[in-house]
């Protein structure tokens, strides 16, 4: 598979159909990083394994690249990125025409211990939408995974208020606001952040515990109706806080009340960005 | 003297704050916890607005606007009815009691049901609040 990608990427670098290409690479250190290549030569430092996680849609929103890169870019992507993807190409953040995707068929990512990311356990995108992608590489898998039945959450639901407020005050209680967990959102590409703002203030930037709940309390409702559960943030968050059981929340939220799965297509706008008249009211006075 | 709540309404000009007001000229009465900021639409109340009501102390947050179908901007509170749905759900999620917070529609000619609300709503914050301070 390895030798697919490196001749795809040759092929498409060598021809001058991108002038970038994105992919995996190991560091110095052994682990796998994004890397960033130009030239034709250096497809060589390309890898495919099971630690290859990261998300590089990421970077279709990253400023440098949007503005020193003029030729399309390539990028490879797994049926999970696709999703974050499909959500970019909604929000109008990425122009089809500027990337060459090079879809990959991915059985699942392993953590540095070895074991599969709770995300992969419950995929169902193991085969990335040949529609979307210009080419795939891979053998089609026929994996059946477990269906994510929310079962965490409903426990956390089953908690009377304070006892939840008790719970994530405890997570909260050692957030740094280092921001890693939006930095490596690829839905999260505003110029200017809400939290970095201090006209109006929204949110103050010192680590508290309250400080700390109100911005993931803001974080997680601008992912609202946009996360496609990528789970790049728990895995970037230094000090471990689940952040992707929020999201999942409020994607089960968006799914029950909306009938909306963000990533399923590239052209249904966001929920939040739209309405129907008879949307449940059951909540109001 | 009953210790005073402190909640935040947000009303609408068209349809919720004229109904509140027709509330006062009709001498209905209603607690006086509540404070009423004027935005021209419920659709103007950004969830963040809540937040920061939160955030700042408030005991609770009461958004406010017109019927849907009613909206003088057309359709300004469908949109407010998704979004604050999901903030209601997100803030349940982290534990802020979901008494708390309110969404009501209230046209201009209903000033008894903006009395009715206003104490609901206060009673419903007083008794969230009561549970908060006894753990």
């Amino acid at each position: 598979m390895i030798g697919k990608i490196k001749k795809t990427a040759k092929q498409i670098l060598g021809d001058g159909t991108v002038s970038l290409f994105l992919g995996y690479g190991k560091n110095s250190l052994g682990d796998t990083v994004p890397v960033f290549i130009k030239q034709e030569k250096d497809v060589e430092k390309l890898v495919w394994d099971e630690s290859c996680y990261y998300n590089l849609t990421r970077y279709f929103t990253d400023k440098d690249i949007n503005q020193f890169e003029e030729g399309p870019i390539g990028v490879l992507v797994k049926g999970c990125d696709q999703k974050s993807l499909k959500v970019l190409l909604s929000e109008k953040q990425v122009k089809r025409d500027r990337i060459r995707i090079v879809g990959l068929v991915c059985s699942g990512m392993k953590n540095e211990k070895g074991d599969f990311f709770t995300k992969c356990e419950t995929c169902d995108s193991n085969n990335p939408d040949g529609e979307l992608c210009d080419v795939v590489i891979g053998q089609k898998v026929e994996r059946k995974n477990r269906e994510d039945d929310f079962s965490d959450i409903e426990k956390i639901e089953a908690l009377d208020p304070a006892q939840r407020q008790e719970l994530w005050s405890r997570y909260f209680d050692r957030c740094l606001r280092c921001y890693a967990c939006r930095n490596i959102c690829p839905l999260c590409y505003c110029n200017e952040c809400i939290v970095e703002q201090n006209d109006p203030g929204w949110v103050r930037p010192s680590a508290s515990k309250e400080n700390n709940l109100y911005f993931h309390i803001i974080r997680a409702y601008h992912l609202t109706g946009r996360c496609t559960g990528c789970g790049e943030c728990e895995r970037a968050c230094p000090v471990g806080i689940p952040l992707r059981k929020i999201n999942r929340r409020m994607i089960r939220a968006v799914r029950d009340s909306f009938d909306f799965i963000a990533g399923r297509d590239a052209e249904t706008k966001s929920p939040l960005a739209c309405f129907r008249q008879d949307d449940r009211e059951d909540f109001i006075k | 003297m009953e210790k005073r709540l402190k909640i935040v309404g947000f009303l609408c000009n068209w349809c919720s704050y004229a109904g509140a007001d027709l509330a006062g000229v009709s001498r209905f009465q209603y607690p006086a916890d509540i404070r009423v900021i004027r935005v021209p639409c419920s659709g103007r109340v950004n969830p963040l607005l809540v937040l920061k009501c939160f955030q700042e102390g408030a005991d609770g947050v009461l958004v406010s606007g017109c019927h849907p179908g009613d909206c003088h901007y057309q359709e300004g509170n469908y949109y407010t009815r998704r979004r604050m749905m999901m903030l209601k759900n997100l803030l349940d999620f982290f534990g802020i009691d979901k008494r708390r917070f309110h969404i009501s529609w209230v046209s201009a000619s209903e000033g008894k049901k903006w009395a009715d609300i206003v104490i609901k709503v206060v009673e419903d914050v007083g008794a969230a609040l009561e549970e908060i301070t006894k753990q």
